[in-house]
């Protein structure tokens, strides 16, 4: 039986529960948690919009909001953790609702599962804000358990009100 | 209220130029530059890769008119008030796109990519012919339109000089990205439209202000510097960063030019030219054009702020950008990545890359420019007389060209050496003030 065909697949209630973690460690701010939820080749990908209803979708010849590597990550709360950005500093506020989770099965190597977001940003004195929009996760079973191979964040606002970075999508 | 020639506190012969904040927060200011800059000026509205093919339009808007650009039947490009000749619904119904005819939504009437009318529905049995002709079916264009290197601009006022008159002393640097391109430049696929609680004014500032540089993106410095230590040789290439160069405490060959017209230039030398997406056209580039003029294309990057609203950005990437006022607080800003035409597929993907870093409201750099004007707007409100007084660099301003001007074979109104500097946005603010005054 020597070289077993594994079919990949994981139930909702495991897809969901890193979809919450993730969230949780972005909520709590627990950013070296959140990190280790990444594989190190993790590829972090918003697309931005291409007319009114299309998105961007070769990030080698389109423009992305954020395309990143893990590097491309780690950078990001290097930059938070620095306190020299007026963007990031002080962070908001932040309340993930994650919802919708649905598990369709393997493709190209990683279990694909979507779901659908919501976040409330509070920064104080300058008030609340709502955006939304979908995930696309691709996940992979490691020896530390369920890892973010990928993620695609579809980001619906069009007029952008205030930063946009990894703690508020 | 002050007027706005007493709002610019411009005395050449004592050394003093300084501008009231009540400029950024003056809501009457506002009405008027509405009407005396945005309904009189020329103004950046697509570029003509947009709109490439009979029936691709792009709707926008000029001042708080909304218009729309199209590629008619016979392969010209033309500007429409975005308004149906019937009743004045908005025609266009998506922010681009494409149509052959263009039906209005709210009653039906149908117009073709060359602005005719081609239906009023029901029209025959209801008007008498005298009553379409006294309407007038046909969209209206708007009064001026013109193309400089494919960079599409309009103008709501008849009388304002010819574009390439009003672009004046920025053409030399406007021309400096586009003859990078032999086969012409593309935007991008992928937008970009954020909004900033400031006053529009702030922005113009910013686009050519060296000065922040080392402060608001000190913090850009070091993430992108951090992030390629944690990917040795992935940085390597194209993809190698010159941010680090903003912490950098050597002197580096730099300055800001007033060109005229409002209109501002900011330039560093390149700390690795050889990264940069065009290099690898350098040969031949040098066999089209003067060294000079080669070297400021590939080894020094350049911000070209054309008056009122219009970034051309070409250091690390390429970048346009576009700040519309909506209100004296608030501004909708729009940017689009611009590209050589058949760029290689590395140069391209650099390209791309160092853009999302910089020029995005996701980006590593906006967000924060975005936040230091807001600031900026908040502090305007808090004095009763208070005055942002521009008098960085006004030791170093010599009249005319420099050194790198004279490579170039330009000669500026003025020329101050090093990018932190503000005597470049005098040419902004006289031109402000004369407008608003005359």
């Amino acid at each position: 039986m020597g070289g077993a065909f594994v079919i990949m697949t994981v139930s909702t209630a495991a897809a969901s529960h890193l979809l919450y973690r993730e969230a949780w460690c972005l909520d709590n701010k627990r950013w070296d948690e959140w990190l280790a939820l990444y594989t190190d080749d993790a590829v972090y990908w918003a697309p931005a919009m291409d007319g009114d209803e299309g998105w961007t979708d070769d990030p080698d010849n389109d423009v992305s909001l954020m395309y990143m590597d893990k590097a491309g990550l780690e950078a990001r709360i290097f930059r938070i953790e620095g306190h020299d950005s007026c963007a990031t500093d002080p962070l908001p506020h932040t309340a993930h609702l994650v919802t919708n989770v649905l598990v369709h099965g393997e493709e190209d190597g990683l279990i694909r599962v979507s779901a659908t977001w919501i976040v409330h940003s509070y920064a104080r004195m300058r008030g609340g804000s709502v955006r939304g929009g979908l995930y696309e996760y691709g996940l992979r079973e490691t020896s530390d358990g369920l890892r973010i191979a990928a993620k695609k964040v579809f980001i619906h606002d069009d007029r952008i009100v205030g930063p946009i970075d990894i703690y508020n999508v | 209220m002050a007027s706005a020639r007493e709002l610019v506190d411009d005395r050449p012969d004592d050394n003093i130029f300084r501008v009231n904040r009540a400029a950024f927060t003056d809501p009457v200011i506002f009405e008027q530059e509405m009407t005396e800059i945005f309904g009189r000026t020329w103004l950046y509205l697509c570029h003509e890769s947009q709109v490439a093919n009979h029936g691709d339009y792009v709707a926008t808007r000029i001042g708080t008119q909304p218009v729309f650009v199209i590629c008619g039947s016979d392969g010209e490009v033309r500007c429409f008030y975005d308004v149906c000749s019937h009743r004045g619904s908005r025609l266009t119904g998506r922010t681009s796109g494409s149509a052959k005819v263009l039906t209005c939504r709210y009653h039906g009437w149908c117009f073709n990519a060359d602005g005719a009318c081609t239906l009023v529905r029901g029209g025959d049995e209801a008007y008498r012919p005298e009553d379409l002709d006294r309407m007038g079916t046909d969209l209206n264009p708007i009064e001026q339109f013109g193309s400089y290197k494919g960079f599409l601009f309009g103008c709501l006022d008849a009388d304002a000089p010819p574009l390439e008159e009003f672009l004046g002393g920025a053409i030399p640097f406007i021309d400096l990205m586009t003859d990078q391109a032999p086969d012409g430049m593309e935007i991008l696929r992928g937008e970009s439209r954020y909004m900033m609680e400031a006053n529009w004014k702030l922005q113009t500032e910013n686009s050519t202000d060296g000065y922040h540089v080392a402060t608001v993106h000190r913090n850009f410095a070091t993430t992108v510097g951090y992030r390629e230590t944690l990917a040795p040789g992935g940085g390597d290439g194209m993809a190698k960063t010159e941010a680090s160069r903003i912490l950098s405490l050597e002197k580096i060959n730099s300055g800001g030019y007033d060109v005229g017209n409002g209109h501002m230039i900011n330039w560093a030398d390149r700390g690795n030219p050889e990264a940069g997406p065009s290099w690898p056209q350098r040969d031949v580039l040098l066999e089209r054009y003067p060294d000079g003029k080669v070297k400021w294309m590939l080894e020094r990057g350049r911000t070209v702020t054309v008056f009122p609203n219009l970034l051309l950005n070409d250091v690390a990437s390429s970048c346009i950008r576009v700040w519309r006022p909506v209100s004296a607080g608030l501004t909708e800003i729009e940017t689009w990545c611009i590209a050589p035409k058949n760029e290689a597929p590395e140069a391209r993907r650099a390209r791309i890359r160092k853009y999302e870093d910089f020029f995005f409201p996701a980006s590593l750099a906006v967000p924060d420019d975005v936040r230091a004007m807001e600031g900026a707007q908040i502090g305007s409100e808090a004095l009763e007389d208070g005055w942002n007084d521009l008098a960085l660099g006004h030791k170093t301003l010599v009249d005319g060209a420099d050194e790198a001007a004279q490579e170039l074979g330009v000669t500026p109104l003025n020329s101050n050496p090093g990018r932190e500097v503000e005597t470049p946005f005098f040419a902004f603010w006289r031109e402000w003030a004369g407008r608003l005054s005359s």
